[in-house]
């Protein structure tokens, strides 16, 4: 359990990092190294150097935006995340996410930009962005571009990142007036890769009607996979059990075509996401009734 | 694990038929393959490295053996794969049929993954195999067209 010998840099700045990045192609952005390292260590990734970020200050922390939304370092931890007031205060779906990620061992020391990089299939984060329509920030030597999270995840363990490119920050846009969130996750043992997930997000108009409906799945695809058909079925209509049943029945029905592994069958992983999805946005709804005043019925 | 499916591809099955025994041809249509060496009429010997997400350093040495030749309608293989990462093994049937100017593709294979890449990627398999699957029509798609673009000239 011993990794492949490489060259280790540890800059100290921003700056030299994407230069570092810039010049050895071959090198790895190291952050939290809960996915990276146990790859070199079973000698299945065998990168010829590493880039560590861990001593960039500037790349921690959360910090709020003047528009009411959030901006997230690329190298703030999972724990810094789950305890910060203001995650809590103006992201509550993440907030509510991330003790659904891994153990409290690998949540201190995991990064949130390091999960949405490696993004893997059964990742909470990435659903989480697709469906608070975060944007995401990356830096390069020579320039920096920023991206809707729902273009960024291009496949399986696939980004937009180019090489010499890093993500450096996430901002996510305040939440609409009337709006609620839930993310429900289903694994064997707490703390397993998720069977399925689902984060929503919902929105009502003046009227108690379903404004927008953002439902993001998770371990049904090839990344997170944003259910489409099921938020088209919600719009317009008040969200009623029945309402809400319909919604969940096309994201399992047509907005997924989950794999088949040892874990779960596709056709169980269907019928997971047609519970969590139901149970996801009749919690989301809830609390879009009492954001708006109105009280259930 | 089983990967089944229907690809439309440009030209005949007699067409398509020569281009598949082509090892160069082949090469394209399996991702990650580096290098195939017809051995034999009926054998092929290659390098294939994987590179998905943390995976990187899969790399697998590759006897492929074609059975039930049928020309220019079907042929089997025996795929057998072995790697420090692991092993591969299995069998997998392709069956071209006419369909209007071109030709159907079905194939089908059963594959057995093992070792430490299944160990640690067991519920990856599935989505991953789909990907190498599509990537590799894809890709021979593009090889066909290429080529049979190249002859009509």
């Amino acid at each position: 359990m011993k990794p492949a010998p490489f060259v280790y840099y540890c800059p100290a700045s921003l700056e030299e990092a994407l230069e570092l990045l810039a010049e050895h192609e071959e090198a790895k952005p190291l952050a939290g190294g809960q996915s990276l390292i146990p790859a070199m260590n079973f000698r299945l990734a065998a990168p010829a150097a590493l880039v560590d970020l861990n001593r960039i200050a500037a790349l921690a922390g959360d910090t709020g935006m003047e528009n009411g939304g959030l901006r997230l370092g690329a190298m703030t931890r999972h724990s810094t995340l789950e305890k910060s007031r203001l995650v809590a205060e103006r992201a509550p779906l993440l907030a509510e996410t991330m003790p659904f990620i891994a153990h409290p061992q690998i949540r201190s020391r995991g990064t949130v930009g390091g999960s949405l990089a490696h993004a893997d299939p059964a990742a909470e984060l990435p659903a989480v962005m697709v469906a608070l329509q975060a944007t995401l920030v990356l830096q390069s030597a020579k320039a920096e571009r920023r991206m809707p999270a729902e273009q960024f995840f291009s496949g399986l363990f696939a980004t937009a990142l180019e090489p010499g490119e890093l993500l450096t920050a996430i901002e996510l846009p305040a939440l609409p007036a009337r709006a609620g969130c839930a993310f429900e996750e289903l694994a064997r043992r707490h703390g397993d890769y998720a069977l399925v997930g689902v984060a929503a997000v919902l929105s009502l108009d003046s009227r108690g009607r379903c404004e927008q409906a953002r439902i993001v799945l998770l371990s049904v695809g090839d990344g997170p996979t944003l259910a489409a058909g099921a938020a088209a079925a919600l719009a317009g209509l008040e969200p009623s059990a029945e309402a809400i049943r319909g919604a969940a029945e096309h994201a399992a029905a047509t907005d997924i075509d989950p794999p088949s592994d040892i874990h779960a069958s596709a056709a169980y992983r269907r019928q997971l996401a047609r519970v969590l999805t139901r149970r996801a946005l009749i919690r989301a709804a809830e609390l879009a009734r009492t954001a708006s005043g109105i009280a259930e019925r | 694990m089983i990967v089944e499916g229907t690809y439309p591809l440009p030209g005949t099955p007699d067409v398509i038929w020569n281009l598949l025994m082509d090892p160069e041809v082949l090469v394209k249509a399996m991702p990650g393959t580096k290098e195939l060496v017809r051995t034999a009429p009926d054998r092929y010997e290659g390098v294939m490295r994987i590179g998905i997400g943390p995976i990187t350093a899969a790399e697998f040495e590759l006897v492929i053996l074609l059975t039930d030749m049928k020309e220019p309608h079907s042929y089997a293989m025996q795929i057998d794969g072995k790697g420090r990462a692991g092993f591969t093994r299995g069998t997998a049937s392709v069956e071209l049929s006419p369909d209007g100017a071109g030709s159907m593709m079905h194939y089908s294979a059963d594959l057995q993954v093992g070792g430490k890449i299944a160990a640690v990627g067991q519920r990856l398999l599935d989505s991953v195999s789909k990907l190498m699957t599509r990537q590799g029509l894809e890709a021979l798609n593009r090889e066909l067209q290429s080529r049979l673009g190249g002859a009509a000239v």
